[in-house]
């Protein structure tokens, strides 16, 4: 390594972007006959703990826009949607509950209500959501 | 103003004949009107006469004034949600570790449906993958070669060269394979749709987990708020976990729409960091030739600027 290249290097390292390179790394193979042995001994304890995390998370995995969008629903916010909407599905499922039928509006469909709920919760779960995702 | 001088003068007119009432019968009786009632009926024309113009104004926005509707909101779809994309910012680039998770997003789930006919593996060099993994990914798909000593064409390996191989063999036999639909190819789709980015994001993640009571779909058709008319032939793919990523992202659904969907954006607009950063150079280089020519005027401009016209009168002579 030139005099140089140890310059670019750190005007690199200060720079705040950073160069894209297309060709893979060229792989030190001196360094890495070296190193094997140890790897494999840092390998195996890693490997030892990582199946546990995994697991755990697998349990937990949960879509976190699903999550939000429900918090937001149950929020003072939207409120007034999910009221309108619950009160929709009364109205248009009384039928299966034995009660009559609405007369006036026998095809009635949820369709605006749930727009107005999602609309709500979704706006309300965006920023959130971009937080808590990568 | 003329309305208030016309006002005046008609009351002076009206004073005038109530000087005349006293001299003649006649006089009296065709003058119409009293001292007290003459404000009193100039008034009501005047009222009648304003609420003529409300009432017709009124009736003209009763007319045509709404706005009309041509589809009803499900027609429309529900307008997809913004959502605060990082690399949609004037200064920030595609972020690359999204990328190639989305590349891996759309390999592993989208492309057994959907066409990626414009891009090349050599465009993913570089920006997703080296150049050793591109090749490898090539050479797993084969590709028409050219026609040998006999004639007959014969298959190859892929080259870096080569595009994204299509899931069917034209639209009709995608069509036939899919009910009917047809799943359109993606490679502009982010520039091709209203919404862009944020309306893909919301269509993947947002099938509810049962549609709306009182919705009726047709067969074959899935509910989703957000694709016009609310009934998509494209189920829901995207479920937790549906892939696995390299770098240990966790794979909820959301995770991957957001990464597929940023993918679909590079694809659509592979220029847009050159973009930027070109952008960026016109700026600094224009607001620098505009500060120069502004000192050039000035010093153009000095003498002119700062020149003083005097004017000395020639002295008159002799004393007065």
């Amino acid at each position: 390594m030139g005099f140089f290249d140890s310059i670019s290097d750190m005007l690199e390292a200060a720079l705040p972007w950073s160069t894209a390179e297309a060709e893979a790394p060229k792989e030190e193979e001196t360094k890495d006959e070296e190193s094997s042995d140890k790897s494999e001994e840092e390998g195996s304890e890693e490997k030892e703990e990582e199946p546990e995390e995994e697991e755990e998370e697998e349990e937990e995995l949960e879509d976190p826009k699903e999550k939000f969008e429900e918090e937001c629903k149950e929020s003072k916010a939207c409120a007034p949607a999910k009221h309108h909407f619950d009160e929709c599905v009364e109205r248009v499922t009384s039928a299966d509950h034995g009660k009559p039928v609405d007369k006036k509006h026998p095809d009635e469909d949820c369709v605006e209500e749930f727009f107005h709920l999602a609309h709500c919760a979704s706006t309300c779960a965006a920023p959130k959501l971009w937080n808590a995702l990568k | 103003m003329l309305a208030r001088s016309a006002l005046r003068s008609s009351r002076t007119l009206g004073a005038a004949r109530n000087g005349a009432v006293h001299t003649s019968k006649r006089a009296a009786s065709s003058s119409s009107s009293s001292a007290d009632a003459s404000p009193f009926r100039l008034n009501m024309a005047g009222t009648a006469a304003t609420a003529v113009a409300i009432g017709s104004l009124a009736w003209y926005y009763h007319l045509y004034g709404t706005e009309l509707h041509a589809m009803t909101m499900t027609e429309e779809g529900l307008h997809a949600t913004k959502y605060p994309w990082v690399h949609k910012e004037y200064t920030k680039t595609f972020d690359h570790q999204a990328l190639r998770r989305g590349f891996q997003v759309y390999r592993e789930v989208c492309s057994s449906c959907h066409s990626l006919s414009r891009i090349p593996y050599r465009s993913l060099v570089g920006v997703t993958h080296t150049v050793d993994e591109a090749k490898a990914m090539a050479e797993e798909n084969e590709y028409d070669s050219e026609p040998n000593d006999e004639g007959e064409i014969e298959k190859r390996p892929g080259k870096l060269s080569d595009y994204l191989p299509n899931p069917y063999k034209n639209d009709e036999a995608a069509r036939a394979a899919n009910n009917g639909a047809l799943p359109p190819d993606l490679s502009l789709m982010v520039k091709a749709r209203h919404g862009g980015c944020d309306y893909i994001f919301s269509l993947l993640t947002g099938y509810p987990e049962e549609p709306p009571p009182g919705v009726k779909l047709p067969d074959g058709l899935n509910f989703n708020p957000y694709f016009p008319g609310t009934g998509i032939a494209m189920a829901r793919v995207l479920y937790n976990e549906l892939v696995e990523y390299e770098d240990g992202t966790p794979a909820t659904t959301s995770q991957m729409a957001k990464d597929v969907v940023e993918f679909l954006n590079w694809s659509a607009e592979p220029e847009m960091d050159q973009r930027k950063k070109m952008g960026m150079k016109v700026l600094v280089i224009g607001t620098a030739l505009f500060a120069l020519s502004v000192w050039v005027k000035r010093y153009k401009w000095s003498p002119i600027k700062t020149r003083k016209i005097a004017y000395n009168p020639p002295i008159q002579g002799g004393k007065h």
